[in-house]
């Protein structure tokens, strides 16, 4: 398992050169914090709103776990993303705990799914695919509407895996592993409203 | 009609400066923001109720104002309160959410709460001094369209039963409320959603004030608004579940089941079930709406189905067979 991307390494990876941030620890999460105070409203926005998509996905992805009617082979899918968001979960958390703010926690979010996602294998992973269509459409809207640019590499880092579970998906589900040279990015808005259907 | 009693309602407790659309009776007295205008009635309606600004009611109460208990519309006003030594340690008794309402014709054409930043839209929200007036500059603040927004804002009242009454009159485009304003009467008037991700914790809690004389019928009432039957009621109206509540359970349905078959556990606070067990073996489960679907497991033995969340267990008889 990875290191999980911290709001300094995430910041470290897009500082230019890679020399501005090539400083002991603590100085580092001293330059996170102040740059983290000065995040424009949008940028936060946009990290709040992802929050809120990796909850979405460890949501599903433990409510379809414990379903347990996918076959072995997706399980061990399902549990492999389910670990991915996790981690993209503490990522882009940080970026709002780095802004002094209060990301949202598990719990905070009710969701809701339509009628029949959890009762089959291929529901489950029809479903899987539409959600990281979202979800990647998000951290793409992401990577080009932020304008911290020292935060875009890792969210295109965390944009890849997501790409990778939708590719997976998109196979299991009867379909093509990957089709579109540019994957559609969503809009804050948009994203929003996608993920807006989700929850309760 | 309720939009009459509502417009009636919201005209009285501003024309009583957030304090007093009061019903006499020969209850308690209690103080509550107006976005209980209309549940606690259904509680008690033999209380006394004065419904208003959170803030203007603890303002009161320290003022000396005769309330038993308050019923905030947060948490803020009675630990404040609580610090002062005004009132007992304040007990969380529900939560709610942020929403946007518009008018049925939805003149404006608003589909998404960003279309609240296009120019020309009318908004009203409450005054950031009442709780639903602040927790709409967070929503939007979080959301990063808070200027956009308030440009548009062309009325600030001073409850959310007043921007309810813009709203349903067509005053104006849209405005935020709470959840619970909108299912009160949603005749006329057309939900738009505040994303999860976006929305506060807005917690609502209640004290008993300090120097009542009738604490022992205030105690009567807290656990009343507590009790599985007194939050049911808060559920009904719009209001949310108090976060990690005990679960219980009403109904297994069917009460008898073979192995592999589903049975349908209904109940209160199950959507954060964390684990189901059949006389004491685990079962696979998943919540659908506010029910649990769980799948006898192979084995089973009558006995009892148990659901247990963060906060507590809940059992009933079950059989196998």
């Amino acid at each position: 398992m990875s290191a999980p991307i911290t709001r300094g390494r995430l910041l470290s990876r897009g500082a230019k050169g890679g020399a501005t941030l090539l400083v002991a620890g603590s100085a580092l999460g001293a330059f996170a914090d102040t740059a983290a105070a000065a995040l424009p409203s949008g940028d936060l926005a946009f990290a709040r709103l992802l929050v809120g998509a990796e909850l979405l996905a460890e949501d599903f992805y433990t409510t379809a776990i414990a379903a347990a009617n996918a076959k072995p082979a997706v399980t061990s899918y399902l549990k492999r993303a389910l670990a991915n968001e996790k981690e993209h979960y503490t990522s882009v958390a940080q970026i709002v705990t780095g802004a002094g703010a209060t990301p949202a926690v598990a719990g905070d979010i009710d969701f809701t799914y339509p009628a029949g996602t959890f009762a089959t294998a291929r529901s489950i992973v029809k479903f899987a695919r539409q959600l990281e269509t979202t979800i990647l459409g998000a951290y793409l809207g992401a990577i080009d509407g932020i304008t911290t640019d020292s935060l875009k590499a890792g969210l295109a880092r965390i944009a890849a895996n997501e790409a990778q579970h939708l590719g997976y998906f998109s196979a299991a589900a009867g379909g093509k592993a990957f089709t579109l040279s540019f994957p559609q990015e969503l809009t804050v808005d948009q994203a929003s409203n996608a993920l807006d259907a989700f929850t309760a | 009609m309720k939009i009459v009693a509502l417009l009636a309602a919201a005209v009285l407790c501003a024309s009583l400066a957030g304090g007093a659309s009061a019903k006499r009776a020969s209850g308690i007295t209690i103080f509550a923001g107006s976005s209980m205008t209309t549940v606690l009635p259904q509680l008690d309606a033999d209380n006394t109720y004065s419904f208003g600004s959170s803030t203007t009611l603890g303002t009161q109460i320290t003022n000396g104002a005769p309330a038993d208990v308050l019923m905030s519309a947060n948490t803020t006003v009675p630990a404040a309160l609580y610090a002062a030594g005004v009132v007992e340690k304040p007990v969380n008794y529900t939560r709610n959410t942020l929403a946007v309402v518009v008018p049925k014709s939805n003149p404006a054409g608003i589909k998404s709460i960003y279309d609240l930043t296009k120019s020309g839209v009318k908004i009203a929200v409450a005054a950031s001094s009442v709780p639903v007036g602040s927790y709409t500059v967070q929503v939007l603040n979080q959301m990063g369209i808070n200027p956009a927004v308030q440009a548009n804002v062309v009325t600030k009242e001073t409850s959310d039963a007043n921007v309810v009454a813009k709203v349903a009159l067509g005053q104006v485009d849209a405005g935020f409320v709470y959840l619970s304003d909108y299912v009160i009467d949603p005749t006329h008037l057309t939900l738009i959603k505040v994303p999860a991700w976006a929305q506060p914790k807005i917690t609502y809690a209640l004290a008993i004030v300090t120097k009542s004389p009738n604490q022992a019928a205030a105690q009567a009432w807290v656990k009343k608004v507590l009790s599985p039957a007194g939050q049911a009621i808060f559920v009904k109206n719009g209001f949310l579940p108090l976060a990690n509540a005990v679960p219980t359970i009403a109904k297994v349905s069917p009460a008898t089941a073979k192995a592999g078959a589903t049975v349908t556990v209904t109940g209160t606070n199950l959507r954060g079930t964390t684990s189901v067990t059949i006389q004491g073996a685990p079962a696979r489960f998943r919540v659908v709406g506010a029910a649990l679907k769980v799948t006898v497991p192979p084995r089973a033995k009558s006995g009892v189905i148990t659901v247990t969340n963060p906060s507590g267990t809940a059992s009933k008889p079950f059989r196998v067979g």
